[in-house]
């Protein structure tokens, strides 16, 4: 293909971004799934425009580590998973893949925790919702008709622009939104810790970086190619943070200035009633139930792939069980012990879905540095090894990171 | 006396008088060209700097690292070594036996005496035990399999069918790379499409335009047209003529037009002409995938003339499977058609009017590929002549080329597009 064939795609996608046409493939990728959609309205409604000051740095993060895993895709061709094995070893790579098996597994019940929330929205009981639902993807995904079902759950992932409208329907004071975005203001109590870890670690997680150095490794961008999908990611990124933001601000206006702390999707659904009214809680539960089936579906199979592929295991949907027995073993682990998590009698659910995202904030710094170390090695990454200000603020995120955490253990142990 | 690279690396390594040298950080292997190399050197590190240890001084490698000298000789670099903790351990490489790709987890040595050389690498663990070894709970888990009387899962591979794809300079894969060129083209490809875009990419580079012809038939589409791209433009046409004219029509079909009309500029005329015809066809059609490659006789031979027309024909030299020949009159209209196997067993008497099939089926270019294939299994043929209205044969669609149309597309081998 010549450069011109492969820029157009990407030039298109630019041109959607900037024209705000066809908000649907980007938006799909704005957490409007569970977790997301969850961290978000409780970050609002807990904080008010409290946390946007998190949010906005989390997402400077989010663009430093993703393009940093994008540049290490199109120099070395190779996933960050397996540049982990070949560079530091075996017991490195178990642990990470460990840890990534952990934050997903995590993510994944968030999902499940969507699923079964928006289903008693519609007074299905959860013991029905979930076991049906799981069953559904497993069969669904690999028996291979997932594809068409992913269009109607994309279809239904556009919910999230609601958010984007509610949030200059409900007037919130834009010079406050725009003060707090820029001054921080941290509190050091447990429930602030929390709140802010789980902002972080539903905007950048360690599984998005491994999956970005893949996707980018796959398509075998070239060098003069590589500025162009620079200014793809990044855009993509800011984008999607905006619209984060609007969900924040939109619950924030609405929730936090009624005094609610969500605690239930019930209550989140309220935050977008300036929009639609008395069908907010339709239009929620419809659009939250699409976005985390489709998660539901995707990221433990993509997880397994990964998994399977940096162990040397043979993987797989083409591959029959008995020749494949670890990938679909641990897919079938990861769908069930999901599933099971959420039938927990009591567990609230809402909770669920944004507290699981702290694990990824704090498995990030392990990432990190590991991902650091390898953009800084010229011989691995040639001409393409991280300038100063890239190190400069991906260590800043690893230590913020690591000392929240520290003083949350800290202030919970106390 | 064999032993894994993983019980060496990191182990202190003692010399004859029992005083600690350093820690063992690699070890070289010298590539042989056939069989299994001999160790050439430890890289030892004691602090900082990083020295070579030339592989005689070594007594022993198992349960300890001791030298037979006190005064152990450096071994200065020829070039031709394998490290193997950089460039095999941990990395991706060719089981040639059993043509596919594997992850080396663990290497093993052996203790040999012929020859003077002391040790030879001899295999490649890439089974769950050798990563369990590297993970330091491989005797426990053994233990536990001996519990529950289970014999523990086999996984070494012989270096001998083995190839390694990484190296400093691509010169030293020469031997690599002739072993994996001796696999089926359809096994390279598949190796080609599991291997990251550079390696993939320096690996397709190294056949001969021969085999790059028959693997890239096999790559899947997409990647078919990129891996073309990167190759010089007068290889890349070479390429294409060596393919078939109905695989090169496929793959040109998929360029932008800029980049077709230069390859099909760069070819020679004769398969230019063939594959513009095929390219005026829609791709799923018979016309989009039937070959010009095929064997015709005249009117009015017998089987022994027919036999010595095709003997001297470029035509059906060029006919790769050969299993009917066609009978046209001057104007190429399909006359007949007969099998090679009629031709074999008949009497050289006998003429080809008699011997050959007056009936038989045919297709018109814009039919359908399912229609095709549907047929080409109804009538149990090999291939289907392409017929124009007024009966003059334009191509034929082989078997192999028509079960394609029915084969359901595989599910993406890799990560899924969304997220």
């Amino acid at each position: 293909m010549t450069l011109r064939q492969r820029l157009r795609p990407i030039a298109l996608r630019i041109l959607f971004l900037l024209g705000f046409i066809g908000p649907g493939l980007i938006t799909a990728s704005a957490g409007n799934d569970a977790p997301g959609i969850a961290t978000y309205s409780m970050a609002g409604s807990f904080y008010g425009y409290g946390l946007l000051w998190v949010l906005a740095w989390a997402a400077l993060g989010a663009v430093v580590l993703l393009e940093m895993a994008a540049r290490m895709g199109a120099a070395t061709g190779k996933g960050l998973t397996e540049l982990i094995r070949e560079r530091f070893g075996m017991r490195t790579t178990f642990f990470v893949m460990l840890s990534l098996i952990l934050a997903n597994l995590g993510t994944t019940a968030a999902q499940f925790a969507g699923v079964a929330s928006s289903a008693e929205l519609f007074g299905i009981s959860r013991y029905v919702a979930i076991p049906l639902c799981a069953a559904a993807v497993w069969f669904l995904v690999l028996r291979g008709s997932y594809s068409r079902v992913e269009k109607v759950l994309l279809f239904l992932t556009l919910y999230s622009v609601t958010y984007v409208v509610t949030a200059f329907l409900a007037k919130p004071p834009w010079d406050q939104v725009l003060r707090q975005t820029l001054v921080p203001a941290a509190h050091l109590n447990t429930d602030y810790l929390l709140a802010a870890l789980a902002t972080v670690g539903t905007t950048v997680t360690p599984w998005a970086c491994a999956y970005m150095q893949a996707s980018i490794a796959d398509k075998g961008i070239s060098p003069i190619e590589y500025p162009y999908t620079r200014i793809d990611v990044v855009l993509g990124l800011i984008v999607s943070s905006a619209v984060a933001a609007l969900i924040v601000i939109s619950a924030a206006a609405t929730l936090h200035a009624s005094g609610i702390r969500v605690e239930t999707a019930q209550q989140a659904a309220m935050a977008l009633e300036p929009f639609a009214g008395n069908w907010a809680r339709h239009l929620f539960s419809v659009g939250l139930l699409g976005a985390s089936l489709l998660a539901a579906s995707v990221l433990p199979l993509a997880t397994t792939y990964a998994v399977c592929e940096v162990l040397g295991w043979e993987r797989g949907i083409d591959r029959s069980m008995q020749d494949a027995p670890l990938f679909y073993g641990l897919y079938t682990v990861l769908i069930v012990l999901s599933a099971l998590i959420v039938l927990i009698p009591g567990l609230p659910l809402f909770s669920l879905m944004w507290l699981s995202q702290v694990l990824n904030a704090v498995l990030l710094p392990i990432i990190v540095v590991l991902m650091l170390c390898l953009a800084n090695d010229r011989r691995l990454m040639g001409t393409w090894h991280n300038r100063r200000l890239t190190n400069l603020l991906a260590v800043l995120l690893a230590v913020a990171i690591a000392v929240a955490t520290g003083a949350l253990l800290i202030s919970a142990l106390r | 006396m064999t032993t894994y690279l993983s019980q060496i690396l990191g182990k202190p390594v003692w010399d004859a008088d029992g005083q600690r040298v350093g820690r063992c950080a690699d070890v070289l292997v010298a590539e042989a060209a056939q069989g299994f190399p001999s160790l050439r050197a430890i890289a030892l590190r004691d602090g900082d700097k990083p020295h070579l240890i030339d592989g005689e001084a070594i007594a022993w490698l198992t349960p300890s690292i001791i030298l037979n000298t006190s005064r152990p000789p450096a071994y200065p670099l020829r070039g031709d070594e394998l490290s193997l903790a950089h460039q095999v351990l941990d990395r991706q490489i060719v089981d040639t036996e059993g043509r596919r790709l594997v992850r080396v987890n663990d290497l093993q040595l052996a203790r040999v005496s012929a020859n003077g050389a002391h040790f030879r690498l001899i295999g490649v663990d890439v089974g769950t035990l050798g990563m369990l070894r590297r993970l330091g709970i491989e005797r426990w888990v053994l233990g536990l399999l001996r519990l529950l009387r289970r014999k523990p899962p086999e996984a070494i591979i012989p270096w001998s069918d083995v190839a390694p794809l990484e190296a400093d300079r691509p010169i030293r894969l020469r031997v690599s790379f002739e072993k994996i060129s001796r696999l089926h083209p359809a096994d390279i490809a598949d190796i080609i499409e599991e291997l990251d875009r550079p390696t993939g990419e320096a690996l397709l580079h190294t056949l001969d335009t021969e085999i790059i012809a028959d693997t890239m038939q096999e790559i899947e589409p997409e990647l078919q047209a990129t891996m073309l791209g990167t190759l010089p433009p007068e290889q890349a046409a070479d390429v294409l003529e060596e393919m078939g004219p109905d695989d090169a029509a496929d793959l040109l079909a998929d360029l932008l037009p800029e980049h077709r009309s230069r390859l099909l500029e760069l070819m020679e005329a004769e398969d230019a002409v063939d594959v513009k015809k095929l390219l005026t066809y829609p791709e799923d059609t018979a016309g989009g995938i039937m070959t010009t490659e095929f064997a015709t006789i005249p009117l009015g031979l017998t089987v022994g003339q027919a036999l010595d027309y095709l003997r001297r024909s470029p035509e059906a030299r060029e006919d790769e499977a050969l299993h009917y020949v066609y009978v046209v009159d001057e104007s190429r209209r399909l006359q007949g058609v007969i099998t090679v196997r009629e031709l074999v067993l008949s009497a050289p008497e006998a003429a080809i009017r008699e011997v050959m099939q007056p009936d038989f089926v045919t297709v018109d270019p814009l039919k359908p590929q399912r229609e095709v294939a549907r047929m080409v299994a109804k009538y149990n043929l090999l291939a289907i002549p392409v017929v124009s209205v007024d009966n003059a044969l334009q191509g034929i669609v082989t078997v192999d080329d028509a079960i394609d149309a029915i084969i359901p597309t595989a599910w993406k081998k890799r990560l899924p597009r969304i997220f």
